[in-house]
């Protein structure tokens, strides 16, 4: 230990990055997740490397999850994506992974997607918060323009936010509200929040993937091809809803321009489909591919595979408010029907981790392990269903959304309740209409969600905290909430961690939250799978973030 | 022939307006909030309830079925719930889309099948006869989207003859969208060959069994001359009949194959009209595909008629 190097590095920094700092000198946290919880924080690269070399690690920098190297990439050409159809492309109200994947490509984040997975600066050049976490100030990039010309300045940002507070984010709700950010100086935006939060930062970057920067006059309900006018790499050229989009190399772009001339995106229903045009040489990369369907393509050498270990999960949600789930008995004898080791292994070959019904991975700095995982008891799960008066049996329907592995994580699910005394009928939807319909319809509106099924399956995408899971899923009113799970514990609990700052904190606070969760089981969550996507071998510098988004502006053909 | 031309267009007219009714009926019997759908789930009531006033879904049931029979007149639709466009503008690239597939495959379907129903119709119970109604009815035996996925495999995918999807990129030419095409068009040929082969072999069976036919060889009608001018024009016109109706149902039934080959034409795009509940968009996708059928069961009627002048006149009488 370099005391001297490390004793001048802490002493430049406030109490929320010294606890950091100290947590990691201490041994409490590990390498990863000093540098995972510094980017949150905001401490520069430098910075952090200089606290790993005066703590005697001076081995380079992380993980390189989610994205390839390799070859030298050459300048020009055009790289065919294969994505998924999108639902929405409107930036605040889209709730679909191909759409997030489309707008990225246009509209930045103040956070961006850093080489080992993590957050980076993006619109933001840096980031800070104050002591406890309540106000957080963002040093704005010069020189970024429009696309139409204008110069991005943090009235942009505030009438951003301003938006998402009004439609109700599902990661800032509750969290910033309208006006909340402070934009008296252009360069700077200052985000007052309703009570300190250590996760800022990732509610304000692509991993919340409403959160991308639009015009101060840009209006909600607006999508992207209405308005192409980002401040991204590329040019949205050409948008049809129905067959793809092609886009163009943004040449007043603020970064390092891309070496690729153009994109085309062409749109699928089905991920068989995308994976065939793989196969055929008809796309160079695909945004997301489900491990079992796309076997053939993992063992393929002229395909590059881009394995994330993400937080990516189905929830099963059991309305709680109504109907045959109220009883939390219910809930629990369920999710004891899921052979959780099974599914991992039947739908991703082994690529994911067991789930314990809450939305804690078991790779968050935070995850308290001592919570018991609950395992499959036909037997326990049927003596439950008889304490809660359904002794012959339960007769339900399970939606379901058309995507990746769903379907078949769904009829998994039909076959391992049966024993239990629980008859599911499957309905399987596409993603066109299970969203609106199924999970989250329109009406009623208020509170939102509430006009969702009795049972079903939805998808939910990366995020490196899991404060929109907890926030826009479970939270009471929350938007997402189609379980209609309402707990004034939870909802606490949740307070709880927010405003924890230190792991360790946070670490008691997700025991809490886990165990709460695990309890009242307003979704069953089976399993957390990494991220599946790829390309063509011929391609470097493609890079994933877990979430629907596929960057390419740092990528080039080898060949 | 004037007579049975304008009998049989205004017969089509009155279908028409029956269909548009039955859509207008079915149309109004699912519930659905249009402003909400296009204004999305966090707009403000009082847009969503502009948006509704602005469609016109509050008017009064029969001031929209005749804004609708306007709408069929003039097929002018206005705005897709989903798209957020004009309905023509969304339809007509899928239409022609689907017009491309469905011609292409006939235009590979139809002379080989036909020449193949005669050939084995010529060698009745011959090795040759059995061997293409055997092959026919396993080749249509295979729904057109298993025959898609194993030719989309071996051609498209080990050999790399062939492109897998069936969209060509916007400057591949006439030639370079045939190519595209040429992998579900097969997968359609495949199906029609064994069920347009063994119509045409029926049909000219019967027709060289006629007293016609005698008549003509007898009078010294050279075999070529028989078979043009007296077995085909009668053996034809049940496979006339048969194409006619299947082009229409190609047009909104290739959903299969659109799927495989991720070819967006009508067949997918009235499907998730009916399931986003997008109405404008369904009831110009019904009325154009009835409008489809009409046209072709029409033109095929029109050649049965020049073909038999017998059916005309038996027309012309009823």
């Amino acid at each position: 230990m370099d005391w001297k190097r490390f004793d001048r590095a802490r002493r430049s920094v406030g109490p929320i990055e010294l606890d950091l700092i100290e947590s990691y000198a201490q041994g409490k946290i590990s390498r990863r997740t000093f540098l995972h919880r510094g980017a949150i924080v905001g401490l520069s690269a430098p910075f952090l490397a200089t606290i790993l070399a005066a703590c005697g690690s001076d081995e380079p920098g992380g993980q390189t999850d989610g994205q390839t190297g390799g070859g030298t990439p050459r300048k020009g050409g055009t790289i065919k994506v294969a994505n998924q159809k999108p639902v929405s492309t409107d930036p605040v109200a889209m709730q679909d992974l191909p759409g997030y994947g489309i707008v990225a490509q246009c509209f930045e984040f103040l956070a961006t997607l850093g080489p080992d997975g993590d957050i980076a600066p993006g619109l933001a050049e840096s980031w800070e918060p104050n002591d406890d976490g309540s106000v957080w100030t963002f040093q704005l990039r010069q020189g970024v323009k429009w696309q139409d010309g204008s110069d991005f300045t943090s009235a942009d940002v505030a009438a951003t936010m301003d938006r998402l507070a009004e439609a109700g984010n599902s990661g800032l709700q509750g969290v910033l509200e309208k006006g909340g950010v402070d934009a008296s100086d252009p360069a700077v935006a200052v985000f007052n929040l309703t009570g300190p939060n250590g996760n800022l930062p990732y509610l304000v970057s692509l991993y919340n993937a409403q959160t991308p920067i639009t015009p101060v006059d840009y209006e909600t309900g607006t999508t992207l091809q209405d308005s192409p006018n980002g401040t991204g790499p590329w040019i949205l050229d050409q948008f049809d809803a129905n067959t793809g989009c092609t886009f163009s190399r943004n040449p007043d772009y603020w970064g390092e321009a891309p070496l690729l001339d153009a994109q085309e995106m062409t749109f699928f229903d089905d991920p068989g489909t995308m994976i065939t045009a793989i196969q055929g040489g008809q796309a160079d990369a695909i945004v997301q591919f489900p491990a079992i369907a796309g076997a053939a393509l993992l063992n393929d050498p002229n395909f590059t595979v881009l394995d994330v270990q993400a937080a990516t999960h189905q929830q099963v949600w059991m309305r709680c408010d109504t109907g045959q789930f109220a009883d939390p008995r219910v809930r629990q004898a369920l999710a004891m029907t899921f052979d959780r080791e099974g599914m991992v292994q039947t739908l991703f070959n082994g690529r994911g981790v067991i789930g314990n019904d809450h939305v804690i991975a078991p790779f968050f700095p935070y995850f308290d392990d001592s919570v018991p995982q609950r395992t499959k008891d036909d037997e326990g799960a049927r003596q439950l269903l008889s304490a809660a008066g359904f002794a012959d049996g339960l007769k339900a329907t399970l939606q379901a959304v058309k995507f990746q592995e769903i379907p078949d994580f769904a009829a998994l699910i039909q076959a391992g309740a049966r024993a239990a005394g629980f008859e599911l009928e499957l309905a399987v939807e596409p993603v066109d209409t299970f969203y609106g319909t199924q999970w989250c319809p329109p009406k009623p509106a208020d509170p939102p969600c509430s006009g969702a099924a009795e049972l079903g399956i939805v998808n939910y995408g990366h995020r490196p905290t899991p404060d929109v899971y907890l926030n826009a899923a479970l939270s009471t009113g929350g938007v997402w909430n189609s379980s209609q799970y309402s707990s004034s514990e939870f909802d606490a609990a949740f307070k709880g961690f927010q405003s924890s700052i230190g792991v360790e904190e946070q670490t008691v606070a997700a025991g809490q939250l886990e165990t709460i969760l695990n309890e009242d089981v307003p979704v069953g969550v089976a399993y957390f799978y990494n991220y599946l996507a790829g390309h063509s071998s011929k391609l470097t510098g493609v890079q994933v973030s877990a979430l629907g988004q596929m960057y390419v502006d740092k990528a080039g053909f080898t060949e | 022939m004037t007579r049975y031309i304008l009998r049989r267009v205004a017969l089509s007219l009155v279908t028409l307006y029956l269909l548009a009714t039955m859509v207008f009926i079915i149309v109004n019997v699912l519930p659905d909030d249009p402003g909400r759908r296009i204004a999305g789930p966090f707009a403000p009531q009082e847009i969503v309830d502009s948006l509704n006033e602005r469609l016109g879904v509050n008017d009064p049931l029969l001031d929209q079925y005749a804004r609708l029979l306007r709408n069929v007149v003039t097929f002018d639709f206005g705005e897709s719930f989903k798209f957020g466009q004009p309905v023509k503008e969304v339809m007509l690239p899928a239409l022609g889309r689907s017009a491309k597939l469905v011609v292409l495959g006939f235009v590979l379907t139809v002379p080989i099948s036909i020449a193949a129903g005669i050939f084995a119709a010529r060698r009745r119970n011959s090795f040759a006869d059995r061997s293409v109604v055997t092959l026919g009815l396993a080749s249509s035996s295979i729904p057109e989207f298993v025959s898609g996925v194993t030719l989309q495999f071996v051609i498209g995918v080990q050999l790399g003859w062939l492109p897998v999807l069936a969209l060509a990129p916007s400057d591949a030419g006439l030639i370079g969208e045939l190519r595209y095409l040429l992998l579900p068009a097969l997968a359609l040929v495949a199906v029609y060959f064994g069920y347009i082969a063994r119509i045409t072999r029926a049909g000219t069976i019967m027709a060289l069994d006629s007293d016609y036919t005698r008549t003509a060889v007898m009078k010294g009608l050279s075999g070529r001359r028989v078979l043009t001018r007296h077995v085909m024009r009668n053996a034809l016109q049940p496979t006339v009949a048969v194409i006619g109706t299947q082009i229409g149902y190609l047009f909104s039934g290739l959903i299969g194959l659109e799927l495989i080959f991720n070819y967006p034409g009508l067949g997918s795009l009235l499907v998730n009209a009916a399931s986003d509940k997008d109405f404008p968009l369904l009831t110009a996708g019904v009325i154009l595909v009835g409008v489809i059928y009409m046209l072709t069961t029409l033109t095929a009627d029109l050649i049965i008629a020049w073909m038999n002048p017998r059916s005309r006149l038996a027309g012309d009488r009823a």
